[in-house]
């Protein structure tokens, strides 16, 4: 049989089908071929001298960061001229150089340390060879100047102008504002899976030497809005590679990222920083109305300008370590207990559940005896016979012992939570912590036990499980202050909003926060108050009215207080209570509030008040609520053409 | 005919190895080796990019297992999932329609947990199987009518029209060009097919007009006057005829590439992978990637031509043609012949998606060879 009388019809046309595809394809091959042939070897050696002439490159221009305003304007991040030195090891191999011996040399006219060298020889080895590595960065002109004179035998190294982050008051806003660096290969494999975009075009952006991300702060929280758009500038570079110059016309010019306004007054805080001197702890300044956050100081603070540039491990394991956690944000992420600060919220949850009444008498005689213990008032001696308003204004344990039993623990829960407490705030930085609020269900998640009565004594007084921020005592205070307000913490008047919506303040009854107003009146003004001498602003008239506590940093044993409790004097610093006190002023129209902390500083009245007496007094003598706040002019936004960036995405 | 009995009862696994088309295999690994030795050159020095070319090798070997197990698939099977296969394709591009994720402008992907599906890239396939499952009914009792053909036609359109909208002209037209492909070997009229011809012509400039988005009519523009955008694909471009022409006749040598090596070329270890091949190897080297590919796709129309049922001769045919439609056009538009589309060069690009594509085809070819003689 013939392989043709075999094959049914659809075979037979499929045999002549077949051909003819053949025969299309090999006219595409032909093609493709001929077009080859056409670019290599007839005008092959045409595109072989441009090749070698190729002078015209494309690199990436990083855009001018956002600066970040305080609310008048001031600067809290700029950028600055920077006069830095790069190597690009692939230069120095075409010049016939050694890596080492360039980077040796090069420590003759610079200030470069011997880890720094390592270093630059250690990224040299990892990184791609065309790459330029910073070798100094934020030099004086006399150094820079003296490179560029040496310039002809340095081959490899380039002199370059460029800007740096710059944080002109230092350490006062570390914490908030944050610092930027140089994006690590995880946050760089971050930003690539993000944007979706040309991998490798991203990867050299941020491999650029002037390029940096934030790291921490709203420099972190804001980096999208700050960064701004990167352009492409055409360079001129000979056959090495090396830049010759800038051919400035026809680029795709950067764009400047937005400003931030921050709702901080620069003044305020640096004063508050200043007037913690080698005191470690935190304050916060509130204004009362609008919620925006005017301080939030954290001391000790670091200076953000040193992790521009790259900080050393030696340098960065000293902060890291330090007993006093200078890293740490102690005004947001820093959790205390609130001590007696937190006893009118035990009030306002008594007084609203009708467990008491505020003229109601308790017998305070030094102790309490409950659940087969006694439970201790700070006044050994006892208090006596004690109403609401004398018990706030002495800060009466025993009497809010009596109440917090009446009320019970899920009321005082529930009542901290309206006054801001266990809530972390996003603001628009990183961190924020919540604190805890606790009540038999946090208990039972928590440490898997039920809640014991005797908890609720000790919650009556601040102790216990409950923790709160030193930002969230200031919301308390505010919102016990003025109860017709929005009562909500506020940091960005001009950047990206945070994402996450605060809970609304539930006011509490007018009549219910007058009694508690009264009580921190008399802490300051009236005999007897806890912090009667510092009540007095200083401004000849406007006094503040206030609140003491004292977090306790180690158990009191049953032993010791037999013998006497020891006094925070006679005890090494890291042993004493941390002193608290939380404010408002001026007291007959409550404008800003304020909560502060000092860290092993022992009793509140003594330690915090007058701290926070000074910081009011500043804050009322400036008087920011009454003054315009600072809106940045909009970056111009340069158009940027969409075909410019697009690569190979499919049509 | 005794050799004919053997051959058509059932073939067990050892047998079916054996048939295996070895001269196409061969040629594939020699293709992907090399791939993976241009990646070597392309991602050289660049340390964030070191992993790619040994990612490219074992995506390669597992994609290849999974291909030879396709391979000993019974034909009978993949004719059953054809229309399956096809209707799942078309529910996902319209659930992408809903539910999809944008990326750069256009709705190509689903999000499913952490897995991102590209319902296009499983419609190439898809396709194919579902075209030479529904003309192989009719082929079997004679020439198909025109209203067979008609059919095949609705079929074609209406994952095109779908993936049209995201928008992704690329792959719209490379099924388009493959499904016209199946048609033309089912036995459409070559009347018919010169009509067709005659009204893309006619057609295109109408659609450049009023169906092409402006970034895509800007690629166009791009293509036709490169220094129309000198610092986007027009200088790419620029970028990538330098280094083909400057590669000369044996090419500048392995990892000498002056334009690949100091990066003039983005993308070079994805789509403009071929301009490190024809810089570093020079027309040596790159006709001899032409010429393994000619070699490779004229084995699979070969398989096609041999395959004694419709069914795996025309899926046969229609993967030669999605592959062939990928090498032209990649080659294409590196040498500045065809406008900068997103099309990757087949076992020599990095990207995981396109592999899987390119050897799930090769495994159809694979099983239609070794069950050729098979009936459905």
């Amino acid at each position: 049989m013939s392989r043709a009388n075999r094959m049914s019809g659809h075979q037979r046309v499929f045999t002549r089908r077949t051909a003819v595809a053949g025969a299309v394809g090999g006219m595409l091959w032909s093609g493709l071929a001929l077009r080859l042939a056409q670019l290599q070897l007839i005008e092959g050696e045409e595109y072989a001298r441009r090749a070698a002439e190729n002078r015209i490159r494309l690199d990436p221009a990083p855009a001018e960061r956002g600066r970040i305003f305080d609310r008048f304007g001031q600067e809290l991040a700029s950028n600055r001229r920077n006069f830095y030195v790069t190597i690009t090891p692939e230069n120095v191999a075409k010049g016939g150089g050694r890596m080492d011996e360039l980077v040796k040399r090069l420590a003759t006219l610079l200030p470069i340390s011997k880890s720094r060298q390592a270093r630059i020889l250690r990224d040299a080895s990892r990184q791609a060879r065309f790459l330029p590595i910073t070798v100094a960065d934020d030099l004086t002109w006399e150094d820079f100047s003296r490179v560029n004179v040496h310039a002809p035998e340095l081959t490899g190294v380039e002199a370059q102008v460029g800007q740096l982050r710059s944080y002109p008051l230092g350490a006062a806003f570390a914490h908030s504002v944050g610092y930027v660096g140089r994006p690590n290969d995880q946050e760089i494999a971050k930003v690539v899976d993000a944007l979706d975009g040309d991998a490798a075009a991203i990867r050299r952006l941020y491999k650029h030497p002037a390029t940096r991300i934030g790291k921490t702060g709203v420099e972190y929280f804001a980096e999208n809005w700050l960064k701004g758009q990167s352009g492409y500038k055409r360079v001129e570079v000979n056959a090495d590679g090396r830049i010759q110059s800038e051919l400035d016309s026809s680029d795709i010019s950067p764009r400047r990222g937005g400003d931030v306004v921050l709702s901080f007054d620069a003044e305020i805080q640096k004063f508050a920083m200043r007037r913690f001197g080698d005191e470690t702890g935190s304050a916060v300044v509130l204004d009362i109305e609008s919620g925006d956050i005017l301080a939030l100081a954290s001391k000790p603070a670091l200076d953000p300008n040193d992790f521009v540039s790259g900080i050393s491990q030696a340098n960065y394991d000293k902060l890291r370590f330090h007993t006093d956690a200078p890293l740490y944000h102690k005004a947001y992420d820093g959790t205390y207990p609130p001590g007696s600060t937190f006893k009118m919220v035990v009030a306002a949850a008594a007084l609203e559940a009708g467990a008491m009444t505020p003229d109601e008498r308790v017998y305070c005689g030094g102790k309490t005896w409950f659940g087969g213990r006694y439970f201790h008032c700070w006044k050994r001696e006892g208090h006596g016979s004690m109403d609401l308003h004398n018990a706030i204004k002495k800060s009466c344990d025993v009497y809010f012992y009596e109440m917090a039993r009446r009320t019970g623990p899920q009321a005082i829960a529930d009542m901290a939570r309206r006054f801001g407490l266990g809530e972390a705030y996003a603001l628009g930085m990183t961190g924020g912590a919540r604190g805890v609020v606790p009540d038999d269900a946090w208990k039972r998640a928590a440490r898997g036990e039920p809640w014991y009565d005797g908890e609720t004594l000790n919650f009556g007084i601040g102790q216990g499980y409950l923790t709160a921020t030193p930002l969230q005592l200031a919301l308390m205070t505010a919102r016990i202050a003025r109860s017709d307000v929005a009562g909500l913490p506020n940091l960005m008047l001009h950047g990206p909003k945070p994402q996450v919506a605060a809970t609304p303040f539930e006011a509490i009854a007018e009549d219910v926060a007058e009694r508690l107003r009264a009580g921190m009146f008399g802490v300051t003004s009236e005999p007897g108050g806890t912090a009667l001498r510092s009540g007095d602003l200083g401004l000849g008239g406007p006094r503040l009215a206030g609140k003491t506590g004292t977090a306790q940093v180690r158990r009191i044993t049953k032993e010791e207080r037999a013998s006497g409790v020891r006094s925070n004097e006679s005890l090494e610093r890291r042993l004493r209570d941390h002193a608290l006190f939380v404010a408002y002023a001026p007291t007959d129209n409550p404008k800003y509030a304020c909560a502060v902390i000092v860290e092993h500083g022992g009793g509140g009245s003594r330690a915090a008040a007058p701290v926070a007496r000074d910081i009011l007094a500043e804050t009322l003598r400036r008087d920011p609520a009454s003054k315009p706040a600072f809106s940045p002019e909009d970056p111009e936004l340069a158009d940027i053409g969409g075909a410019g960036r697009a690569r190979t995405e499919p049509i | 005919m005794a050799g004919n009995i053997s051959f058509s009862r059932r073939q067990n696994l050892v047998e079916k190895l054996t048939r295996l088309p070895w001269f196409m295999l061969t040629t594939i690994i020699a293709i992907a080796t090399f791939g993976t030795a241009i990646l070597v050159s392309a991602t050289h020095g660049d340390a964030a990019n070191s992993q790619l070319a040994g990612d490219h090798a074992i995506r390669f070997v597992v994609t290849l297992i999974f291909a030879i197990g396709l391979a000993v698939t019974p034909i009978r099977i993949w004719s059953w999932v054809a229309y399956p296969a096809y209707l799942g394709a078309m529910a996902l591009l319209i659930g992408v329609e809903v539910a999809g994720v944008e990326a750069g402008g256009a709705q190509r992907w689903l999000q499913v947990g952490p897995v991102r599906v590209q319902p296009s890239e499983l419609m190439k396939i898809a396709l194919l199987l579902a075209l030479a499952r529904y003309y192989h009914r009719f082929l079997e009792k004679g020439p198909a009518s025109a209203w067979v053909h008609v059919g095949a036609f609705v079929i074609i359109a209406c994952p095109v029209a779908l993936i049209l909208k995201q928008p992704d002209l690329g792959t719209s037209l490379l099924l388009a060009a493959t499904g016209g492909t199946v048609i033309f070997f089912a036995g459409l009229s070559m009347k018919v097919i010169t009509a067709a011809i005659g009204l893309v012509v006619i057609g295109a400039p109408t659609a450049y007009f009023f169906a092409l988005a402006d970034y895509q009519k800007a690629r166009v523009q791009t293509f036709l006057d490169p220094s129309r955008d000198p610092l986007g694909a027009g200088y790419q471009l620029q970028q990538a005829k330098i280094a083909i022409g400057s590669g000369g006749v044996s090419g500048k040598g392995y990892m000498q590439g002056t334009q690949s090596q100091l990066e003039y070329i983005p993308e070079q270890h994805t789509d403009f992978i071929f301009t490190i091949i024809a810089e570093e190897f020079g027309l040596v080297g790159a006709l001899a990637i032409l010429a393994a590919w000619g070699v490779a796709l004229w084995q699979g129309l070969l398989i096609a031509a041999r395959s004694e049922n419709a069914f795996g001769a025309l899926a046969a045919a229609g993967v030669v043609a999605t592959l062939g439609f990928y090498v032209v056009v990649n080659i294409g538009m590196v040498m500045g012949l065809m406008p900068v589309v997103g099309v990757p060069l087949p076992l020599i690009s990095y990207g995981g998606t396109a592999m899987l594509t390119v050897m799930v085809g090769f495994g159809l070819l694979m099983a239609v060879h070794i069950h050729r003689k098979d009936s459905l």
